[in-house]
């Protein structure tokens, strides 16, 4: 046994010689706001990620830092990295930021600090973010959040827009969502509660898939739950309904960059070029381009950026 | 996942189904025929329209076919990026893996109680799931591509040693004997009697290693560091059929590829072996 654990010790320490650089030794809260030449934007694997890593590379290209791009499966690989300075820049959801990085610092059972409101969930978010050497930089208009969708005609016959009109109708609605839409204060309960909406049951299809959107295409199905930038929907005769009372977290589109190497106002100024100009409705078309029309992301960007005049 | 209704979307990897593939199935499977009609139709904001990106397309990319020419022609660099990232990986860790491998194969055969303990200790590693064998070795080397290669020579370990092992015991205890009376020392016997005569176990179990290294490095995708796989996983969140396609097959090929390659070198430095089968 001890000779197994002696070996095995060996080998790791024989393959550790091509180590990179360890994940704590770098970020620290007391360095002043670096400006590091070369930057690393991560991305976390799904469209709206890679597209934002690489309009927010292009800008800081067009800034005159050179840039690369790190694809990452999910927030609990990149988000370390980002704190250690081996990702720079990453495009973050305001919200559900905030409430990652508080179940990280107070556990998973901390009350939520996101919340509808912009102004209180940004402040709760940097109040976290600081600490671990992360900057949380201005959000612009663009918002990823969970959006409520009927189909075209059931709107019209019931003259609905927003979710306010549907709770005003009485009408019995089967919900087409994931399974944990049952306990979820921005689901199934707070429609309930801030819009009266009759809930009559959850369909366990998922957040947004094809099978959730046929079904209330299909009318088994009344509503499906999605989000914001969810640009299939007209495929499938869907429209959203308007979240009039301010139920959804304020998922806005922020870069969180690490202090000590992205820090530098000139970062903040290259990345702020977009905030003015991304609309959720923008995104929403830019993830079309690339889910349903298969354009690389890079090419995808670099048309729109061109296209707003921010790039040349 | 407190505060959030959202099932995975914004938190990959918190256990919902890979959840873009909703959308992107939304357009990918209504299929060619059905969609047509909204290619031709207007979008949104016909005022933004610039450039061949913004008019909706009709290709074999949006229509989503699994073989697609188109494909290959946009994503020519993306590909080539991929396999040469792919086959450094490869390549590395099969190297480090055999320069690890050799010396405990040796002392495993020198002394007899070495043996088993590194043949368990290798056999275990190899049991260790790669997603865990990643997250396991992500404090030591950060998202890098030493983090892929460090699991990959692991993994190539318990083949590298069992098969080198297997061959230098095969070696017939008269052949070392007379080496011994021909005034061998013990490395020269082992440079020049015990390695060639182990050489046909050895290349089997290296390209065994290869084969299953070129297949292993997909899983590096989770770091970004996975070459081909890389392509495959972003190609599954999105249900892009021709990227899961084409990256896999190229996949193949390479292991395929490589094993020919090995087993044209295991041809060229064992000459006797095919001396004998003639």
């Amino acid at each position: 046994m001890r000779g197994r654990t002696a070996a095995a010790a060996a080998l790791l320490a024989l393959t550790a010689c091509t180590a990179g650089p360890s994940l704590e030794n770098r970020g620290q809260v007391t360095a002043s706001p670096g400006d590091s030449h070369h930057l690393t934007i991560g991305s976390a694997g799904f469209t709206e990620s890679d597209l934002l890593a690489q309009i927010y590379a292009q800008l800081l290209n067009r800034a005159g830092y050179r840039t690369s791009i790190l694809t990452v499966a999910n927030r609990e690989l990149y988000e370390p990295a980002l704190e250690s300075g081996r990702i720079d820049v990453v495009p973050e959801y305001a919200a559900t930021f905030a409430d990652w990085l508080n179940a990280k610092t107070h556990g998973a059972d901390a009350k939520p600090v996101g919340s509808p409101d912009l102004d209180a969930t940004m402040k709760a978010l940097r109040t976290l973010a600081a600490p671990r050497g992360l900057t949380v930089l201005p959000p612009g208009r663009a918002v990823d959040q969970n959006a409520f969708a009927v189909s075209a005609g059931y709107a019209r016959r019931h003259g609905l827009e927003t979710l306010g009109d549907l709770g005003a109708a009485k009408l019995k609605v089967r919900l087409a969502a994931g399974d944990e839409c049952v306990q979820r204060p921005y689901c199934a309960p707070g429609l309930k509660k801030v819009y009266g909406i009759d809930i009559t049951g959850v369909d366990p299809k998922g957040v947004g898939t094809t099978q959730a959107k046929r079904a209330v295409q299909d009318g088994r199905d009344q509503m499906v739950l999605t989000t914001t930038t969810d640009a299939t929907l007209d495929l499938f005769g869907l429209v959203l309904l308007a979240d009039d009372r301010h139920l959804q977290n304020a998922d806005y589109v922020v870069p969180v960059v690490n202090r000590s190497r992205a820090g530098s106002e000139r970062v903040a100024r290259a990345l702020g070029r977009l905030n003015g100009v991304l609309t959720t409705k923008d995104l929403a078309r830019l993830n079309q381009q690339v889910d349903a029309w298969r354009r690389l992301p890079a090419d995808v960007a670099r048309t729109y950026l061109k296209d707003k005049g921010l790039l040349k | 996942m407190p505060g959030s209704a959202r099932s995975g979307r914004k938190t990959p990897g918190a256990g919902a189904p890979p959840p873009l593939t909703g959308t992107a199935a939304g357009a990918g499977e209504t299929g060619a025929p059905t969609r047509t009609g909204h290619h031709n139709a207007p979008i949104r904001s016909p005022d933004r329209c610039n450039g061949p990106v913004t008019a909706p397309p009709d290709d074999c990319l949006a229509r989503n076919e699994w073989i697609c020419g188109a494909y290959l022609s946009t994503r020519r660099q993306v590909l080539f990026d991929a396999v040469v990232q792919h086959l450094q990986l490869t390549f590395l860790s099969v190297l480090i893996g055999l320069i690890i491998a050799l010396p405990l194969a040796v002392l495993a055969r020198r002394w007899r109680w070495v043996a088993g303990p590194v043949l368990a200790g290798t056999t275990i590693l190899y049991t260790i799931p790669s997603l865990a064998m990643f997250s396991l070795l992500l404090p030591l080397y950060g998202l890098s591509a030493g983090l892929v290669v460090a699991g990959l020579v692991l993994y190539s370990l318990t083949l590298l040693v069992r098969n080198l092992l297997a061959g230098l015991r095969a070696v017939p205890e008269e052949t070392r004997q007379a080496a011994r009376g021909l005034g061998h020392g013990p490395v020269r016997l082992l440079l020049t009697v015990e390695l060639p005569l182990a050489l046909p176990a050895a290349m089997a179990g290296l390209r065994i290693a290869t084969v299953s290294a070129v297949s292993l490095v997909t899983v590096g995708a989770i770091v970004g560091f996975g070459g081909l796989g890389n392509l495959i996983y972003s190609g599954m969140n999105t249900y892009f059929k021709a990227q899961v396609l084409t990256a896999s097959v190229l996949c193949v090929l390479i292991a395929v590829a490589a094993d020919l390659l090995l087993l044209g070198v295991q041809r060229l430095i064992t000459p006797w072996a095919r001396a004998d089968r003639a």
